[in-house]
């Protein structure tokens, strides 16, 4: 016998009963009422934490049963059995188990799933999605950190020539523009946006040196427009935001978003390096050394002393690596142009 | 908050006040929150309907008014399909926008006639849904009483540079309170728009008195500007990102751990302390002070669990407010009576109907 309060569904009114089983059915008695309803059709509620189960009557009655131990030894003698979720979720071991293997799936997913799966999105967006996001990040910019270049027009449009000349058609890979811009803030600096654009900013065109120097810095910008780096990044961090605020969004969306930022740093640095491969490669197929990237770096580590140095935040690589790996890819390069 | 007539008539009553009360633990919550994660995980994020139902249906079971408890009967598969829904609005409402394309106004007026419709489906589903001794919850506002709400109002409040935006609060609130019912008993909001617009004031002034001594507008800019660049896919200098990250998001969580409860606690408390259940009065007294504490510290134990804490933290947050919660009742509470047999099955079948989805995502 388990004592359990009735509701009838046509009002609150509170019913003492007392429940037992008898075979493969359920007998509700109390002060007027005497049901029998067998087990099968009785819909039991999962045990959740120690909450009141209620067990639901064809007739849309219900019985809600305090003593959970008590119903616990009244159900096992029937064919009714707790759902898998249910167990999983209030035994010890097997919520340790969850944990880690929650743990192990989530570090998985993002080591391995997530890039994966941004860079197959990435090649499959529609080129129009790029272009929009780009469109507007550069009305943004234009509105806000960048100047108009002051670097002559002549200039500008020889720069661009020997540019275009750098690309190579490869299929999937929209030929990519070459913008000139100014900006106090941001310095000797060029960046790609996710539809291929390239923004190469005035202090770096007056300071890396000559234009082989220029174009290596811009091959590696092709490099990130090549691999959509730009969409790629995008679709990590909707990913991990979405991730993060359904991890701790129960709490706060504000610490959902702190994370965020520190992944996406991590992120890039591998997207540095794949640039580097990508500019070496394509400086050595129109006779110029990877070398010169290797040149670019040093020069702008030594202009940006605070960009330089290693570290978990660090967007780019440690450079000092970078450039010993620019300067071994120019050696055995410039031996396989010599045999 | 609310000086609810206490003291003499209800000492005097037969009947004293009932506090809600709230009898999860974090250490419970854990288990089901962590197998909801990892089921989410696994399925991409289908599981999370399922993870919600479970989620809601915890926290209701261990909220209890005299001896009973409340309970969810929502159903995942309608969470999901409402969840996919409103996923393909923010598309499609995204891509216009940004596109610029000629069709955004065909696609605005379509989201001003959709919306008040979902939302006043969204409410159905969620007290329709609600059950307390095996009796349901009921909302029962019109389609009409919805647009006026958020279209009118809102229009309304647009236009005045949200001089109205309390009043429109308070028609929203009465709106939703006065059209929910539980059984055949009729809830009613009594709250005037006076007294939201001595809240919304008293937020303003805190909000002033912050962003002076903060400053944000200026720290604001960069960061979103340096946010730009990073996002295309641009190299900022990673340091200046984070020490200008640093300092606007110590900014927004001063305002998140002090401005947020305080609004919250006062309005909540105005609200709910003038809500009434037939002659049945609910008084709500939320510190925001304790609001504020709980808040805080919950946000530095996540943190140094690495959000581990969550179940905690969220067990901590209902179990306060809901204990800040008492019914003063006129009787026994055994009177309340379900709403008519066939009429249930109506509307059981309305709510069952493709459009009664939850929206919320």
């Amino acid at each position: 016998m388990v004592s359990a309060t009735y509701f009838d569904g046509r009002s609150t009114r509170v019913h003492d009963v007392e429940l037992s089983v008898v075979g493969q059915d359920l007998v509700v008695a109390g002060t007027g009422i005497d049901l029998r309803v067998p087990i099968a059709q009785v819909r039991i509620d999962e045990r959740l934490g120690r909450a009141a189960r209620r067990l639901r009557l064809p007739d849309g009655t219900c019985c809600e049963v305090r003593d959970l131990e008590a119903l616990d030894g009244l159900l096992s003698s029937t064919a009714h059995r707790d759902g898998w979720v249910d167990r999983m979720q209030r035994h010890w071991r097997s919520v340790l188990l969850a944990l880690v293997a929650f743990g192990v799936v989530a570090v998985g997913m993002y080591k391995w799933g997530l890039p994966w799966a941004a860079a197959v999105g990435a090649r499959r967006l529609p080129p129009v999605f790029a272009s929009i996001i780009s469109t507007q990040a550069l009305k943004t910019l234009d509105g806000g950190l960048l100047r108009k270049s002051r670097i002559a027009i002549a200039r500008q449009r020889s720069l661009v020539a020997k540019f275009d000349g750098l690309q190579i058609p490869e299929n999937g890979t929209p030929h990519s523009l070459l913008l000139f811009r100014a900006s106090p803030q941001l310095g000797a600096n060029a960046f790609t946006l996710p539809d291929g654009t390239i923004v190469l900013l005035d202090d770096l065109t007056t300071s890396i040196g000559d234009d082989s120097h220029i174009l290596a810095v811009l091959a590696h910008e092709l490099g990130h427009a090549h691999e959509h780096h730009g969409l790629q990044l995008l679709l990590r961090s909707s990913a991990v935001g979405a991730f993060l605020t359904f991890y701790l969004g129960d709490i706060s969306q504000l610490l959902a978003a702190a994370p965020a930022a520190l992944i996406q740093a991590r992120y890039s640095q591998e997207f540095e390096q794949q640039a580097d491969d990508y500019a070496a490669a394509l400086l050595n197929k129109h006779g110029l050394s990877p070398g010169l990237l290797a040149d670019d770096l040093s020069r702008l580590s030594k202009l940006r002393p605070d960009a330089s140095g290693g570290g978990y935040l660090e967007s780019h690589p440690p450079t000092d690596r970078r450039i010993r790996h620019l300067r071994e890819l120019a050696r055995t390069d410039a031996f396989r142009r010599h045999s | 908050m609310e000086t609810v007539s206490s003291g003499d008539t209800l000492t005097a009553s037969a009947y004293p006040p009932l506090a809600l009360r709230f009898s999860g633990r974090g250490s419970e919550y854990f288990g089901i929150w962590i197998v909801n994660l990892l089921l989410t995980i696994l399925t991409l994020g289908i599981y999370s309907a399922w993870a919600k139902v479970r989620r809601i249906r915890y926290f209701y079971r261990h909220t209890e008014l005299a001896n009973s408890s409340f309970d969810f009967h929502g159903s995942p598969i309608r969470i999901l399909i409402g969840r996919l829904v409103a996923l393909a609005m923010l598309l499609v409402y995204n891509y216009t926008v940004r596109v610029r394309s000629p069709w955004i106004l065909l696609v605005l007026l379509v989201f001003a006639v959709v919306l008040p419709w979902l939302l006043r489906n969204s409410f159905r589903f969620r007290l329709y849904n609600t059950s307390w001794r095996n009796t349901r919850f009921h909302f029962r506002g019109s389609v009409g009483g919805a647009y006026r709400v958020f279209l009118l109002n809102g229009f309304l409040t647009l236009i005045t540079l949200y001089l109205l935006a309390p009043f429109t609060h308070q028609r929203f609130k009465a709106y939703q309170h006065n059209n929910s019912w539980f059984g055949r008993a009729r809830f009613s909001f009594h709250a005037s728009a006076g007294r939201f617009y001595l809240i919304y004031l008293i937020l303003l002034a805190a909000i002033v008195g912050f962003g002076v001594v903060i400053g944000l507008g200026g720290l604001g800019s960069t960061f979103t500007a340096l946010g730009q660049v990073q996002r295309s896919g641009g190299h900022v200098d990673p340091r200046a990102m984070i020490r200008s990250l640093l300092l606007v998001y110590g900014a927004l969580l001063l305002f998140g751990i002090v401005i947020g409860p305080l609004f919250h606690a006062l309005i909540t408390n105005l609200i709910w302390s003038n809500t009434r259940l037939e002659n049945h009065r609910i008084e709500c007294r939320i510190s925001p002070w304790m609001l504020m504490w709980i808040g805080a510290s919950n946000f530095v134990l996540v943190v140094l669990t690495v959000g581990l804490f969550t179940p905690w933290a969220a067990v901590r947050m209902t179990k306060y407010q809901a204990e800040c919660i008492r019914l003063l009742p006129t009787s026994d509470l055994q009177e309340f009576v379900a709403a008519e047999p066939e009429r249930v099955g109506a509307v059981g079948e309305e709510a069952a109907s493709a459009f009664d989805f939850d929206i919320a995502l």
